[in-house]
């Protein structure tokens, strides 16, 4: 045993993720059965973000030193990285799940509305474009706080909010309100409940990931990152280029095919 | 760490072939064919992605087993929940 773990009080845990999952679960229920319910966990979830947010700010969350043994195999990496991709593994399973559906019922329908009918590739790959951007702003965001360049750091979180913003706004405020008004409404068949079903779990991954985006943003004006400590924009990152490869693939799906 | 350069023109990169994905839609020929030549432009499109954006491209290849397994467990799955459901089972 290292003296990390004869020091229980060092450890610094938390129930946050057990509250988050318990306010989504709730969410969730609402949503089906009473929608007052849903806004309650909604409530819990923001409250526990709150709270998580706060205790990284107050640096709580830092790694302690792990023995060789307990590095293997990814040793590299580091468990907060290794943490992120195992979520990133629960991600691709709902994704997943849902295109593949999504194809089955494809397929196995006898008539589908050709898709430039009823979406405007244009805006589509507008919007792609923008979120192709936007992962690159995080990108050069890590690179400059890598270089010490704090200034960078600040104008790539910025850039990225303000882009996943923009496709968010486009998506909901333009697109969702046309299709609606033609007729194209989530309980207008198939091919309308699929798309509404994966680009909405799409865009509410697009707002978590502003909010964790934002909240980069205001440690950044902060002072939070360093050179040596720079491991939340890295992490933020894996996800929000996770979401950037979901689009990838819901863009031709719904627009082009 | 790579270069501001490299980063650069992967996003460059993306976005034409998000510009090809568009103009291969209109192009004559076989539906099938396009749909291919698309979705394997989106696919590359995902693998740059996660080999540069994501770092997997210069992390220990043992990371990299996470996310693939993921797929591959998801894609059997998929599998024989189809041929389940066409089976009537």
């Amino acid at each position: 045993m290292t003296d990390n773990y004869e020091q229980p009080e060092e450890r610094k845990s938390s129930f946050m993720p057990i509250i988050i999952a318990a306010g989504v679960t709730i969410s969730f229920v609402g949503l089906v059965i009473f929608i007052p319910l849903f806004v309650v966990g909604l409530i819990i979830v923001a409250l526990a973000l709150l709270k998580v947010f706060k205790d990284d700010s107050e640096e709580k969350f830092s790694q302690l030193k792990e023995q060789p043994e307990e590095q293997w195999p990814l040793e590299k990496a580091g468990k907060e990285k290794v943490g992120v991709w195992v979520f990133i593994m629960s991600e691709i399973l709902i994704f997943g799940s849902l295109i593949a559906a999504y194809f089955y019922v494809r397929t196995n329908s006898t008539t589908w509305p050709v898709a430039t009918q009823t979406h405007n590739p244009i805006i589509g790959m507008v919007n792609t474009i923008i979120l192709l951007t936007s992962s690159l702003a995080i990108i050069l965001g890590l690179y400059y706080i890598k270089s010490g360049k704090t200034f960078g750091l600040k104008i790539g979180l910025a850039s990225t909010f303000s882009l996943g913003l923009t496709f968010l706004v486009i998506k909901l405020g333009f697109e969702w309100p046309e299709l609606i008004r033609n007729g194209f409404t989530i309980n207008s068949g198939l091919p309308a409940s699929t798309y509404y079903a994966l680009t909405g779990v799409h865009a509410v991954h697009v707002a978590a990931g502003l909010v964790a985006v934002g909240y980069l943003l205001l440690r950044a004006f902060n002072g939070g990152f360093t050179v040596t400590k720079h491991s939340g924009v890295e992490n933020v990152g894996l996800y929000w280029h996770f979401v950037d490869i979901v689009w990838m693939f819901l863009f031709p799906l719904f627009y082009l095919i | 760490m790579p270069r501001i350069k490299l980063y650069v023109g992967i996003w460059a990169g993306l976005v034409v072939a998000t510009i090809m994905e568009v103009v291969t839609r209109s192009l004559p020929g076989a539906v099938s064919l396009l749909t291919l030549t698309i979705l394997l432009i989106a696919s590359a499109k995902a693998i740059f992605i996660a080999l540069y954006f994501q770092h997997l491209r210069f992390e220990s290849w043992r990371l990299a087993v996470l996310p693939i397994s993921a797929i591959i467990g998801i894609a059997l799955l998929a599998i024989s929940a189809a041929f389940s459901m066409n089976m009537g089972g």
